[in-house]
């Protein structure tokens, strides 16, 4: 049992994002847009050995699905550029999983892109997609905290 | 490696420095590939395959409850259905005697005036596998490709012969459509009984938008039917889009109106021009 869950410790963070990538469906997961959750969360609040290459690759594919051209792709890249060049806030330290800095990170995304194509039916899309991902942040990073917690028992 | 360590301070950079490289090198590649993006297609031919396969190895125990679930709530509205079906049936055959009547006619007088028109020489039917409708994007992936001699720039239609899409990047198993509602989908469009030509525009929105008509007195009216005119040359005439709800609103077929979909097989994809 405890190999399993070490196992399963090791393989969770490649596992979610391809998990929430391939059950992408409408309304509630157009494009697998919510593998950003774990793309963000293993790459930059508990960093994971190799997972960054395995991020960018399914930014790309999410960008793909959607046909954004590169576009998440960038903005991960710009982001990781970013956190790498600055040592003023602890991601990994911040309460909630660094739920906040996640806000920002997917806000400013999809800020950028309600503005390349406005209207107010695209607006409201684009709303409820910034709530969904945050409202589900907390519960998918938490099944990690769970893991952890388990696999140290 | 600890954090204080100066390889592990130096590697950080080392990876930041990369990462911010990238950003410049993508905004130029997609600033200078537009409109074909042919190393990103290939890429994801590549990479879709694989990360879908894996993927649906890894998740068919979800997706088989999932499909129960939608079994079950089929079957229990099978009966309801069934009534309205028998309903609209009817009203289908009350019509079918004055649309037998109209498609006769329609032909003796394409052949007195010597219309030719390109009609398909085949059909490949396929499912909708990914509805991936988000942003102001509203693209779906179909399950045919190159290896059922589906190419780029052929015309996706509904089961009744409506428009759907038009395919913009094809794999050897797999398609991707841009459907009418696509903000960067722009079609030119007739008005049924009439020489009045526009163009739809989608917008993200659930509706298209029409606009640009040749003759600038018209305005269009609700009911009125719009088909594809080819003045463009991208698509063939005559397919059937929908009809206008108001003045600058059509109502077109979108993505997760459809789980299956033809795709029209033309001689070449150049016959449409």
């Amino acid at each position: 049992m405890n190999d399993f869950l070490f196992f399963l410790k090791k393989v969770w963070p490649f596992l979610i994002t391809l998990i929430l990538w391939r059950l992408g469906a409408y309304f509630w997961n157009p494009a697998g847009i919510l593998a950003l959750i774990p793309i963000f969360y293993y790459t930059f609040v508990k960093p994971v050995k190799w997972f960054v290459l395995f991020g960018l690759i399914f930014c790309f594919l999410i960008d793909y699905r959607s046909n954004l051209s590169l576009f998440w792709t960038s903005w991960f890249c710009l982001a990781y550029a970013i956190n790498g060049f600055q040592n003023y806030i602890d991601i990994p330290h911040i309460d909630r999983n660094a739920v906040l800095v996640f806000m920002f990170f997917v806000g400013a995304g999809i800020f950028v892109l309600m503005f390349s194509k406005f209207t107010w039916t695209n607006f409201i899309n684009n709303l409820w997609l910034f709530v969904w991902l945050n409202v589900l942040y907390i519960p998918i990073t938490s099944i990690d905290n769970l893991l952890n917690y388990k696999g140290k028992q | 490696m600890t954090k204080d360590t100066l390889s592990y301070k130096l590697t950080k950079i080392i990876k930041s420095v990369l990462a911010a490289l990238a950003v410049p090198i993508f905004i130029i590649y997609v600033l200078v590939a537009k409109p074909d993006y042919s190393i990103m297609n290939g890429l994801a031919h590549v990479v879709l395959p694989v990360a879908d396969f894996v993927g649906d190895v890894v998740t068919w125990p979800i997706r088989a409850a999932g499909q129960s679930v939608q079994w079950v709530r089929e079957t229990s509205n099978i009966r309801s259905e069934n009534k309205m079906l028998r309903e609209k049936l009817d009203e289908a055959l009350a019509n079918k005697y004055a649309c037998d009547i109209a498609v006769e006619e329609n032909k003796k007088l394409e052949h007195e005036l010597d219309v030719k028109r390109a009609s398909p020489y085949g059909t490949v039917i396929a499912d909708v596998i990914f509805d991936d409708s988000v942003f102001h994007h509203n693209t779906f992936l179909i399950n045919r490709g190159t290896k059922s001699g589906v190419y780029r720039g052929m015309v996706v239609v509904s089961f009744d012969n409506r428009l759907v899409g038009t395919i913009i990047d094809c794999g050897s198993q797999y398609c991707r459509v841009r459907a009418l509602t696509d903000a960067d989908s722009n079609i030119a469009v007739r008005v049924v009984g009439s020489d009045i030509s526009g163009f739809l525009q989608g917008n993200g929105k659930t509706k298209a938008s029409i606009g640009f008509f040749s003759d600038t007195q018209f305005i269009g009216r609700q009911g009125l039917k719009i088909i594809t005119s080819n003045i463009s040359g991208i698509l063939p005439a005559g397919i059937y889009i929908g009809d206008m709800i108001d003045a600058s609103f059509v109502d077109v077929l979108r993505p997760n109106q459809n789980s299956r979909v033809m795709v029209l097989k033309y001689n070449n994809t150049d016959s449409y021009k």
